[in-house]
């Protein structure tokens, strides 16, 4: 695979949080256009690999490219959907306001946010499906309405690669399905997505691609060739969830 | 001007320059790094002092300022290397520094007088003594115009970085992604809470300083559903308690600075009272309106449901 078919790669990605080991010498890619799981059990550093990739954590080795070049220099062109449990909801700012946060990064230093940004920021909030509650003080909103205010943040930055960590957490079924349908509309559009996820069942129902990881990568590549059963049991060295999965799926 | 009047202005300036860093402090939960940093300024009021022999000297300010802005470097440096867990750095960085003070202080190191009860609770009197005369006639306490400068200060910082404040507070790491300097706006910030802190040492002293730092912005967080109004009632709360305080102080002929820390505690629980009474109320209300109107069973749970959306409190709404 070229280099310029690839919304992102790294090269040897080690962390390690102290002295704890975490990723080890992981080569990742995406190509462009794909919808990428990111699959293992608990702690075994999917989230990591995001934070790593964008800097959020600093890696031991490694090197990471976005369409061929560096973080700093394509900036505009990824958006970051944190998980949810990562902010604090009890901060006095609307749904609205949460969103219009998405265009920030445009604004340089002293610029504020105006009628154009607030506007992106309803627009989002329709495509997510909750426009009605763009007023609301963000701690009002239940666990599947905090997500697609999330996501509606990273639609506003109308971004070419997103990286979604743990989107569907303890979501209702509603929010749920409101979300598959932005990421199919995101995915037919040719967008890139890279989505940390933990729910087995459901990895063939969104990803094209899929890497399971559990402090190396496992199997990376489309769905059918990487999350196979073998794969999936060196992956969660066959703990309860994937069992469970594995007996489901025959 | 007269000194009943200086001093009450210097009252109400001094806990304005210190409750607007002070409500992003508590939004950051950075209050006892701000303790910190009250205490570990010692050392290098103590130094400057002796240098400068003026407790109001812009370089002592600065100077000390920046022993603060050590605390908070430190205290992360120490977080990283994973040393200490918790909030342990901060038990071990700001005794240090303020033991420093203390033996510096003991060692009568060029005279230096200052009365530990003014390095614990400030001497707001003490602090408005010295009056700015020009063509002689008292304009004010020389300090006024000190603090009146740190509050233009934080209110030029707070309005032109105001967006970037608000979403390196709130998300950090969504912050870092965007590309923007958190790092840097997080020790600008710091270095300007060191400064306020300082500024406010010989009003409240180091005890009290983080009263004025935290409780209107605490009290405004109880009430305030966005940013904007909280800094609003920050300032409101900041100066309706520092009048009532002091009020109260110079009727008792107690200590200023201890007075308007005292009302200050006692505004947060009444604010938090009536917070708690508004919402039952509220609640008690929707009830009778659903009855009256249906004539049938009470819609409890939907009552429930309108007040959780305007209470503090805040569980989910249903979907």
């Amino acid at each position: 695979m070229t280099a310029a078919a690839l919304a992102c790669h790294t090269r040897n990605l080690s962390v390690a949080y102290r002295a704890e080991p975490v990723l080890h010498h992981v080569n990742f890619e995406v190509p462009v256009g794909s919808v990428m799981g990111v699959v293992g059990p608990n702690g075994s550093g999917k989230s990591t690999l995001i934070k790593a990739m964008l800097g959020l954590v600093t890696p031991l080795t490694g090197r990471s490219e976005f369409f061929g070049h560096p973080l700093d220099k394509v900036r505009q062109r990824i958006g970051y959907m944190s998980q949810s449990t990562s902010v604090d909801w009890d901060f006095p700012t609307t749904v609205s306001d949460l969103v219009t946060m998405g265009t920030y990064g445009e604004l340089g230093w002293l610029r504020r946010p105006g009628r154009a940004e607030r506007g992106r920021a309803i627009a989002a909030l329709e495509r997510t499906g909750i426009p009605d509650l763009a007023n609301r003080q963000i701690g009002e909103l239940s666990g599947g309405q905090r997500q697609r205010a999330f996501l509606a943040r990273s639609l506003v930055q109308e971004p070419d690669l997103y990286f979604m960590d743990e989107p569907f957490q303890g979501i209702d079924a509603k929010s749920q399905q409101a979300m598959i349908e932005v990421l199919k509309d995101l995915s037919l559009q040719g967008k890139t997505i890279v989505i940390v996820h933990h729910h087995l069942a459901t990895v063939r129902d969104y990803c094209t691609h899929v890497t399971l990881l559990n402090g190396s990568i496992v199997a990376s590549g489309p769905s059918a060739e990487a999350f196979t059963k073998d794969n999936i049991r060196i992956a969660y060295e066959v703990r309860e969830g994937a069992e469970a999965f594995l007996e489901t799926a025959g | 001007m007269s000194f009943l009047l200086g001093t009450t202005l210097l009252a109400i300036v001094t806990a304005l320059a210190c409750a607007l860093p002070g409500a992003f402090v508590v939004l950051r939960r950075n209050s006892m790094l701000v303790e910190g940093i009250a205490h570990a300024v010692l050392p290098g009021i103590v130094v400057g002092f002796a240098l400068t022999h003026d407790l109001n000297s812009p370089w002592l300010i600065f100077g000390a300022a920046l022993a603060g802005l050590l605390v908070v470097l430190s205290n992360e440096w120490l977080i990283r290397t994973g040393l200490l867990i918790g909030d342990a750095p901060q038990g071990l960085v700001f005794p240090a520094l303020f033991a420093g003070g203390v033996i510096l202080l003991s060692l009568d190191l060029s005279h230096v007088h200052l009365h530990t009860e003014v390095i614990l609770v400030g001497d707001l009197n003490l602090a408005a003594f010295r009056q700015l005369v020009v063509n002689d006639v008292s304009i004010g306490p020389r300090y006024l115009y000190v603090m009146l400068c740190v509050l233009a200060v934080n209110i030029a910082f707070i309005a032109a970085l105001y967006p970037k404040l608000k979403i390196t507070t709130f998300d950090p790491e969504f912050a870092a992604t965007l590309g923007l300097r958190t790092q840097l706006l997080n020790t600008a910030f710091m270095f300007l809470v060191s400064v306020t802190v300082v500024a406010a040492f010989h009003a409240a002293g180091a005890l009290l300083v983080i009263s004025l730092l935290v409780v209107p912005a605490a009290t405004a967080h109880l009430i305030s559903h966005r940013l904007s109004v909280m800094l609003g009632l920050t300032a409101a709360f900041a100066v309706v308690g520092t009048l009532s305080g002091f009020w109260i102080a110079y009727v008792l002929n107690a200590a200023t600075s201890a007075g308007i820390a005292l009302f200050y505690g006692v505004m947060f629980v009444a604010v938090a009272f009536a917070d708690k009474l508004a919402t039952k109320l509220r609640r008690k209300r929707r009830v009778e309106v659903d009855k009256s109107a249906q004539g049938t069973k009470p819609a409890v749970s939907e009552a429930k449901q309108l007040d959780r959306s305007r209470s503090k409190n805040k569980p989910q709404v249903a979907e």
